[in-house]
């Protein structure tokens, strides 16, 4: 699993705004997402989340408020941008080439037919 | 428990700078903690073994603690503060080529003409004096910090003052033009060096409407 981690670590920004492009959301509930997502296989560390939030902050991609909860829960929810969806879809794209390339490479005995 | 969280946390940032970024982001993790803490507990999980998982999850923060250390001025701004010095500085030399240059179209035209053509080219280099004094670029805060706070503050006053002395020296300058414009016009040399007690009551004027606006 830690190789695997490691590979998704490398996307965390692309795994938040997927996150955030279905509504404002909260690191926690964010990880929780992920978790489900991946049927309790995966979960982001706590630092490795708000790394990537400062960046996206600071790249605009995301912005972020603090919602005042009734409960007394203070929350500081995230929300994506214009820039940042238009982010989400490069990396996505990319994610895409690097897909397909990595299953070319790594393929045995299925070459091209030129 | 929630106390033991904090703790932690609070142990986590004890390197980090003391501002408002940290403040802000301790509290999101705290927040989000407790949150997946009270989830563990309602799976079932006992009170320290909660707060355990907990903790192992936070993870190494080192990257986020160097981010709240790094100093917010980077290159960037570094070339538009350099662009921008250059730029007053071209202004103020041509302010003051003008200024010189005011005096041709008087002895050109020796005239009332002249001397109107004088006051123009004169307002001109004074605005451009102003214009430069005023957009001068403003201190930004690096951090949240009282010494940062005053630097900022310092740094507005300074702006202020250069402004006035801009504006003053500007005056005196257009005084003494004005002065020789109308004593050779005029031959009234005799009475015409009231011009600088009257500019020295306008100066007084202007500054005190200067202070009263702060």
């Amino acid at each position: 699993m830690s190789i695997a981690s490691d590979l998704i670590r490398g996307h965390t920004e692309t795994i938040i705004l997927a996150n955030l492009l279905e509504g404002d959301s909260y690191g926690y509930k964010i990880n929780k997402a992920i978790l489900q997502k991946t049927g309790n296989n995966f979960e982001l560390k706590e630092a490795t989340l708000y790394t990537a939030f400062r960046r996206l902050e600071e790249a605009g991609s995301i912005y972020s408020y603090w919602g005042d909860e009734n409960t007394g829960a203070r929350r500081r929810y995230y929300s994506i941008t214009t820039a940042g969806k238009a982010e989400y879809q490069k990396l996505r794209d990319e994610w895409g080439t690097a897909k397909d390339l990595i299953d070319k490479l790594t393929e045995i005995g299925g070459q091209g037919n030129e | 428990m929630n106390e033991k969280l904090r703790a932690y946390i609070e142990s986590l940032f004890k390197d980090a700078p003391k501002n408002k970024k940290t403040v802000e982001l301790k509290e999101e993790m705290i927040q989000n903690l407790i949150d997946k803490y009270n989830d563990l507990l309602a799976e079932g999980k006992s009170e320290d073994a909660a707060v355990n998982i907990a903790i192992a999850s936070v993870g190494d923060i080192s990257d986020l603690i160097e981010e709240l250390n790094k100093s917010k001025t980077d290159m960037r701004s570094e070339e538009l503060k350099e662009k921008q010095r250059r730029q007053s500085a071209a202004m103020i030399a041509i302010s003051i080529a003008l200024y010189i240059m005011s005096v041709i179209p008087l002895f050109i035209l020796q005239d009332v003409n002249g001397l109107i053509f004088m006051f123009v080219i004169v307002a001109a280099a004074t605005g451009l004096i102003i214009y430069s004094a005023m957009t001068k670029p403003k201190y930004r805060k690096l951090d949240d910090t009282l010494v940062e706070e005053f630097k900022e503050w310092k740094a507005a006053t300074s702006v202020s003052n250069s402004t006035m002395k801009a504006i003053s020296s500007a005056i005196w300058m257009i005084t003494v033009a004005v002065y020789f414009a109308i004593s050779f016009l005029t031959s009234a040399w005799y009475i015409t060096w009231i011009i600088f007690l009257i500019t020295a009551a306008i100066i007084s004027i202007i500054k005190a409407m200067f202070d009263l606006k702060k």
